[in-house]
């Protein structure tokens, strides 16, 4: 074990470093979807530009063919660099390309994953249904064969990004009549083809980032579904490891620098000097740490063996939470200035606010928990 | 950069789990056999890193702290860790097993764990380690009082410990923050294992005893309480993992990130083990159930080497 970096390895982060330092824009991101997608579509294609979209991506569709830890020393550089959340581009990029990878067509692979790189084409993600979250299986947006199209009826719901989005990862049901995870496909839907209403919804952070999505006799080709009909389940099962596994090693990383943000703002207004604050801080700054080493130890098991060990939902709970007690320490040491908050602001409160969204989003951590207990410790599962 | 463990590692790993499931059953803690010092020595256990002059093996610490976060789940001797780092850092071998002293401030007396047999005793001081002889009687300078050296037992069935004054005769490492970080890191390895056996020992409750016809385990009140103790275990052993790596660079930060590790474990370890007993209910609160152990092993731990906050926010 070690926890040293390759002469190349450490050249690339230089270069990393390099570029970012130069390129970064000073603007903020606008907060709402709506206003962010262009800034979010334009920062991608900077990057792609200049090699740094899909560092780990195969270099036929677009990306550059390297290893996952220069990804991760991407990342590394990146948060240190306070570049810009990914923002829109997070669904095509952490999970929808990399499903996209594994179980797609090469006409599905060479005609959608450069478009994703580029920042071209925004994606969204139609997991969830007013009657089916936490239990997945339980969808019933369906899609009536048609000849070579697939009618599809239906809603989807907690859809981020579904009004700026021009595809989406759709989970349906291709099977009437079929149950729980049998008969279900994954594909990639239009979200611009007739049919499809929109309707965004606001959080309580103010922003209008999620939407719900009806789905009214909408067509779209059968060749859409990726990793064969009645598979959705398998398939979405390797949109979720992406997005549990891998899709928030930008977050963990962010961690390590917003500890640091926060002693520093608690040595500055004196709080620090409340024992409760700094002992609060130092358990902080060691959990941060494990996040890192955890990070570590998930991508060495990648290297090693081309996939997230079972213990990559530990990581993605514990971030998660942990995430939140960051978010909730950096509120306590503004004070009473939360009682300030109002919708449009971009400081702590809004980012505490925004974090409810993490024990919640991609699977809440009661089932994080339930997955954890099934399948690390194989206690009987519940359902 | 690579934090999973080599071939190599994971069969030393392996080995020390069967060879301590067959001779030092965490059960059986309270009663551990004559002669298990000697198996422990004769397997070069208390000289993993110490230099191959001194009959050390002289492996990194990482290799180490696998080593050992496996002999704490078992609940090894707390005179290991001291004898592991007396056996690296100083030039004369030590022969036979050191106990370990808690940090106290001159003039002592010092509350010596795992004395029995032991022929010195390492003390933790900021910056150094020291190792005293252990004498058979002492003069407690506070009370002025004349003391025979007594073995007593510890809130851990599995060790006891006894009294001494502050020696002064020694030896003792200088400007090197090594030593210290080593003894340090092998109590966050038990600390690790600790939480491990707690976590293992729920788990299997929970798969095996049925109430309302099914096992408990199958209801997320437990099973939930089950994760939280894997999650506990899996960030411990993640930073331990990462600790140890960079106290074998002699890393910049190797004093925060050990401090961490040492945090995280401690906490790991009480909180599995509180955990575990209410997983196992009534009989979780028996002194015949081990439920109690790893509980009661952990409330030592965490005088060994505790992690300060200023290192943490250093």
């Amino acid at each position: 074990m070690d926890i040293g970096f390759s002469p190349e390895e450490t050249h690339f982060r230089e270069e990393c470093r390099d570029w970012l330092h130069a390129h970064v824009p000073a603007e903020k991101r606008p907060l709402d979807a709506a206003d962010a997608i262009g800034f979010d579509k334009a920062w991608q294609r900077r990057l792609f530009d200049a090699g740094w979209a899909g560092i780990n991506w195969p270099t036929d569709y677009g990306g550059r063919g390297l290893s996952i830890v220069q990804q991760v020393i991407w990342l590394e550089e990146y948060a240190a660099a306070h570049a810009p959340w990914i923002g829109a581009n997070f669904v095509g990029v952490n999970h929808g390309g990399p499903t996209l990878i594994l179980n797609a067509s090469e006409e599905q692979k060479a005609y959608h994953l450069p478009r994703i790189l580029k920042g071209e084409a925004i994606w969204c993600q139609g997991f969830s249904e007013p009657g089916a979250g936490s239990d997945l299986a339980g969808i019933k947006t369906r899609g009536r064969i048609e000849g070579d199209e697939l009618v599809i009826n239906g809603s989807k719901i907690w859809t981020s990004f579904a009004h700026v989005a021009d595809w989406q990862e759709l989970v349906l049901r291709t099977e009437e009549g079929s149950l729980r995870h049998k008969g279900l496909s994954w594909a990639i839907c239009d979200m611009h083809a007739p049919g499809i209403t929109v309707r965004p919804i606001r959080k309580m952070s103010g922003q209008t980032e999620f939407a719900e999505v009806f789905y009214d006799d909408v067509r779209i080709p059968l060749t859409n579904v990726v990793g064969g009909l009645g598979n959705g389940w398998k398939v979405a099962m390797s949109t979720l490891s992406f997005e549990r596994g891998t899709g928030f090693i930008a977050d963990q990383v962010k961690q390590s620098h917003e500890i640091e943000e926060l002693i520093a703002a608690a040595r500055a207004n004196g709080m620090i000097k409340d024992d409760r604050i700094a002992g609060h801080l130092a358990q902080l700054r060691a959990e941060v740490a494990a996040v890192r080493a955890m990070t570590y130890r998930n991508i060495s098991e990648v290297v090693r063996t081309g996939q997230p060990g079972p213990e990559a939902s530990v990581i993605r709970l514990f971030t998660s939470e942990l995430g939140q007690r960051l978010e909730r320490m950096a509120v306590l040491l503004m004070g009473e200035a939360i009682i300030d908050f109002a919708y449009g602001d971009d400081d702590a409160v809004g980012d505490y606010l925004r974090g409810f969204a993490a024990t919640i989003a991609g699977g809440t951590a009661q089932i994080q928990r339930d997955i954890i207990g099934e399948r690390l410790l194989g206690l009987p599962k519940s359902r | 950069m690579d934090l999973t463990p080599n071939d190599e590692q994971i069969a030393f790993q392996t080995a020390t789990t069967d060879w301590c499931r067959e001779h030092m059953a965490l059960e059986a803690a309270r009663d551990r056999p004559d002669g298990l010092w000697d198996q422990l020595e004769a397997m070069g256990l208390p000289r993993l890193t110490a230099p191959e002059a001194n009959g050390g093996l002289a492996l990194d610490h990482a290799t180490e702290a696998l080593v050992f976060a496996e002999l704490g789940r078992f609940l090894a001797p707390i005179g290991l860790l001291s004898s592991a780092v007396a056996n690296r850092w100083f030039a004369e071998p030590f022969d036979g097993k050191v106990a370990l002293a808690l940090t106290v401030e001159e003039p002592g007396p010092l509350r010596v764990l795992d004395p029995v047999d032991s022929a010195a005793v390492l003390l933790l001081q900021p910056g150094s380690v020291r190792v005293f002889d252990i004498p058979d009687r002492f003069l407690n300078q506070m009370t002025r009082q004349q003391h025979v050296t007594a073995h007593r037992p510890t809130i851990d069935l599995s060790t006891m410990q006894s009294e001494q004054g502050w020696a002064t005769t020694a030896v003792w490492t200088e400007d090197d923050v090594r030593p210290p970080l080593h003894l340090q890191l092998l109590a966050a390895a038990y600390a690790v294992g600790c939480a491990d056996a707690a976590r293992d020992m729920a788990a299997d409750y929970a798969r095996l005893r049925e109430q309302f016809d099914r096992p408990i385990g199958w209801f997320q009140a437990l099973k939930h309480m089950c994760s939280d103790m894997a999650v506990r275990a899996a960030a411990a052993r993640s930073q331990l993992y990462y600790a140890a790596c960079a106290l074998d660079e002699n890393a910049a930060d190797a004093a925060f990130h050990v401090a961490a590790a040492k945090r995280l474990a401690d906490q790991g370890a009480l909180d599995n083990g509180r955990a575990n007993i209410q997983v196992h209910g009534g009989i979780g609160m028996t002194d015949e159930a081990a439920a109690h152990l790893p509980l009661k092993r952990a409330h030592l731990l965490q005088f060994i080497a505790p992690a300060a906050r200023e290192a943490l926010l250093a």
